[in-house]
């Protein structure tokens, strides 16, 4: 009898056992005929464009809805996308646009004037009626300079400014102006982070929570269907999962391969490595307020004690270049290389150091965030600069915080509490302004905005403000390119790096090209089977 | 007994309470708030106000809490600031996957580590022995998250036979099948470090009561090699057993931390790391307080199994 319980037993794991093999190797449930599998970062935070402050779910929504305005392919151009064409009053005060007629959100109903003035108002009036859809972090920052958006007709809209403010047309390219169906916030309400409608190039089918986002072809798009049939992004938040997902063949394409695993992905045939620069800048703000970086000797000093090139070879292993000031490269239009430069030169900095009274060093006091949104290896590059000083006598003490913690204590301002601070921003709209005003504007010392370490030159707050007032972009192009050369040479901070964006993905996708405002487009994407 | 578990319960609820106030303070008192990290370097004065208001931020730290408390009374956990959706679902979801993940790691653990800890005991100083104190010991020493880099570079990368990575295939069916096809790799990296504990506990416990004097007795009665060890040895053990299965719950729901991120297996652990990082408020508070609940009620589930397994403990 008990010998028979055994046998049973026996059997029945032997069944479950081989159920297991059986259920491995049959063959996944099969897909849509050209279908795209993308590795995240994250899973993303919201579908609602207004919500976002994270690059990684823009990505994703880039594919469901549309801008007025957008880049053209790998680059800062402007070109039309919702709105076919646009007028700017002389006073620069008006902004008139007129749309594509035609155009249908994902739910059947119209794109028209009133759904732009949905969107907008939404984003900037605590008091409409659909506002406690937010909050919209960001709405202030890119729109805060819109005083009123008006329909004129179903297919003209006026955006009417409070001043100047000639960064409008690039903000509207961003995520957070991406245009929503009304009658999808109406239908869903605080719900419609979960259900997004607008009128992209992808229609939204499902999302589980954690697992993944699919998204099927939109077949009436405006620009044409998309080649591929579906497209599915999955959260894979940790680096090494990412590339052996890609590796084994569980997703078809990731975004930021990790810097330790570009070469094997690089050297392996059935993969397409992508890079391009992207709108990032990452320095180390230097505390002027406080000696010995009160004097512009030191600060340039320091810039040339550190080197750059190690730091983006070495640590960030080719994945940065390095940077000369407070624009990148990306940004051609308002880029210039025509500055004060600070090559490796350990001596050249302790003769400066020499020469404004600190032959033998200083002790400093350096923070850093462990980690966060934009800061590459944070504690790995503090200690490549802190080495790098320590060489010209300046001893760096390193103080880390979490990201919340670091961002507090950057924005109250260095004080006499620290003398160097890490940060980093990206300019997405492919624009200076608003970002450069906010935290190099001697305007913006804390607590009225996030100039740290207390910088202020009356030519580089007259300059940024008048480049956010000019229209003409050719002159504020000039405007931005002078205000470097002073920034260069004034030296608030050490000029680190400007990341590049990669990608990788098996052969078989087809024209993928990364975009400079590390947005992602899969509308012309093509998977040969 | 009633009386007991009635006592129980009630310092389990002030426990759960006393809890949750207390990270809500620590979460309140760290430095850096929602707005901020969702702002960024763009928090202008003007937003972050706005945000704050919006978030309900500008409150005391007291008020915010009594408002989170008698929500939470009435069933409502609140909405997450940084994934935009309501927590409890979001709970429900990432503890369930837990739970899946947790389960998987205690069905190969508990009866495993017995089992070896028992052979090991019964073959003392054979090579058997030696073989399986020794794996123990490894299997103790190497930390999960690398052991699972390794499982996936094996089998994933390499021999290409299971899934590294998320709970189902990104365009597959997303039934049972798929669910237990992509467990097997993280609940093998979870077990690990309890089973060796386990093996390890049961062998010395096991050895211990196997120099008693009732063990020689029952040996000297003839009985055979099975019954002592099964019957007589093994009953003996089962307190000791049991205060370690019910740590070792413990440490595999907290362990699954390591396991669900290396995995992108989307549990409560991962989820929680990350809502502490951007002070999403609500999300940490709804985890915390789901994840206290388990632990007390885990602590409570094992000091009753001390009274079954065990007739000489009553409580009363």
């Amino acid at each position: 009898m008990k010998r028979t319980a055994r046998w049973q037993v026996l059997v029945a794991v032997g069944l479950v056992v081989g159920w297991l093999l059986v259920g491995a190797g049959t063959p996944q449930a099969g897909p849509a005929a050209k279908t795209l599998v993308v590795g995240l970062v994250a899973e993303p935070t919201s579908m609602d464009p207004g919500q976002l402050t994270d690059v990684n779910s823009m990505r994703v929504l880039s594919s469901v809805y549309d801008t007025l305005v957008r880049f053209k392919e790998e680059s800062f151009t402007l070109e039309p996308g919702l709105a076919t064409s646009w007028t700017i009053s002389e006073d620069g005060l008006q902004y008139t646009f007129t749309l594509r007629q035609g155009v249908k959100f994902h739910d059947g109903s119209p794109f028209n004037a009133e759904a732009v003035k949905f969107t907008y108002d939404r984003l900037l009036d605590p008091k409409h009626p659909y506002a406690n859809t937010g909050p919209f972090p960001f709405a202030g920052f890119y729109y805060g300079a819109v005083k009123q958006v008006t329909a004129l007709d179903a297919s003209t809209v006026r955006f009417t400014l409070k001043q100047p403010f000639s960064p409008l047309l690039n903000n509207l390219t961003l995520n957070t102006g991406r245009i929503v169906s009304p009658a999808g916030v109406k239908k869903w309400g605080k719900e419609f982070a979960s259900h997004p409608t607008g009128t992209g190039p992808f229609k939204f089918v499902s999302w589980e929570k954690n697992v993944r986002i699919v998204l099927d072809a939109n077949p009436g798009y405006w620009d044409g269907r998309p080649r591929l049939d579906r497209l599915i992004f999955r959260p894979l938040p940790e680096e090494q999962t990412r590339v052996t997902e890609l590796l084994s063949g569980g997703v078809d394409f990731i975004v930021d391969v990790p810097p330790d695993n570009i070469d094997q992905v690089r050297k392996d045939a059935r993969f397409v490595f992508y890079q391009q620069p992207g709108p990032h800048v990452w320095w180390v703000t230097l505390n002027v307020n406080k000696k010995p970086f009160s004097d512009v000797r030191v600060r340039q000093a320091a810039n040339y004690a550190v080197n750059k090139e190690a730091i983006v070879n070495d640590i960030l292993k080719g994945t940065a270049t390095v940077s000369s000031g407070p624009v990148p490269p990306a940004i051609t239009w308002a880029y210039t290389d025509q500055v004060a430069r600070y090559p490796y030169d350990p001596a050249k900095a302790k003769q400066l150091l020499a020469e404004a009274g600190y032959p033998s060093g200083f002790p400093a006091i350096f923070w850093i965030p462990e980690s966060g949104s934009g800061m590459q290896s944070p504690k790995t590059m503090a200690q490549a600069i802190q080495a790098d000083l320590a060489v010209v006598g300046i001893k760096v003490q390193i103080q880390t915080f979490e990201w919340g913690a670091y961002l507090n204590q950057y924005g109250k301002g260095f004080g006499t509490a620290a003398d160097m601070g890490a940060l980093s921003f990206m300019l997405d709209p492919g624009d200076p302004a608003p970002m450069l005003s906010l935290i190099l504007d001697g305007h913006a010392l804390p607590p009225n905005g996030f100039n740290g370490g207390y910088y202020k030159n009356a030519e580089v707050d007259s300059l940024l403000d008048a480049a956010t007032r000019t229209v003409d972009l050719k002159r504020r192009g000039e405007l931005y390119r002078k205000m470097q050369q002073i920034v260069a040479t004034d030296a608030p901070w050490i000029f680190i790096d400007h990341a590049l964006q990669n990608a990788a993905g098996l052969k078989k996708v087809t024209n993928f090209k990364l975009h400079p405002s590390f947005y992602m487009f899969f509308n012309k994407i093509g998977v040969n089977q | 007994m009633w009386r007991y578990l009635v006592r129980r319960l009630i310092a389990a609820v002030v426990v759960v309470v006393g809890v949750s106030f207390v990270v809500f303070l620590v979460l309140h008192l760290t430095p850096g708030d929602p707005a901020q990290v969702l702002l960024g370097p763009r928090a202008t004065p003007d937003d972050l106000a706005r945000l704050r208001q919006e978030l309900g931020l500008d409150r005391p730290v007291l008020i915010q809490y009594l408002r989170w408390a008698s929500h939470v009374l009435r069933g409502d956990f609140g909405r997450s600031i940084m994934q935009h959706r309501a927590v409890l679902p979001e709970l429900v979801r990432r503890f369930s996957a837990t739970l899946i993940l947790t389960a998987g790691g205690v069905l190969l653990a508990f009866p495993l580590g017995t089992l070896v800890g028992i052979v090991a005991a019964a073959r003392q100083g054979t090579p058997v022995d030696r073989l399986m104190t020794a794996a123990a010991m490894l299997g103790v020493s190497m930390p999960a998250f690398w052991v699972g880099l390794l499982l996936i570079i094996t089998f994933s990368v390499h021999l290409g036979w299971l899934p590294g990575a998320g709970m189902y295939s990104p365009t597959g069916s997303g039934g049972l099948t798929d669910l237990l096809v992509h467990l097997v790799l993280p609940a093998i990296t979870l077990a690990l470090v309890p089973l060796s504990i386990i093996a390890r506990l049961t062998r010395s416990s096991m050895l211990d009561v196997i120099g008693e004097d009732y063990i020689r007795t029952a040996r000297a009665k003839g009985l055979s090699d099975r019954t002592v060890i099964g019957r007589h040895a093994f009953r003996n053990i089962l307190v000791a057993m049991a205060t370690v299965f019910g740590l070792q719950a413990g440490f595999l729901l907290a362990g699954a931390v390591y396991v669900e991120t290396v995995f992108s297996w989307p549990g409560i652990g991962f989820m929680m790391v990350n809502a502490i990082l951007t002070r999403d408020f609500p999300l940490v508070q709804g985890g915390v307080l789901l994840v206290a609940t388990t632990y007390v009620l885990i602590n409570l589930g094992t000091d009753l199994l001390y009274a079954y397994v065990d007739p000489r403990i009553r409580y009363g």
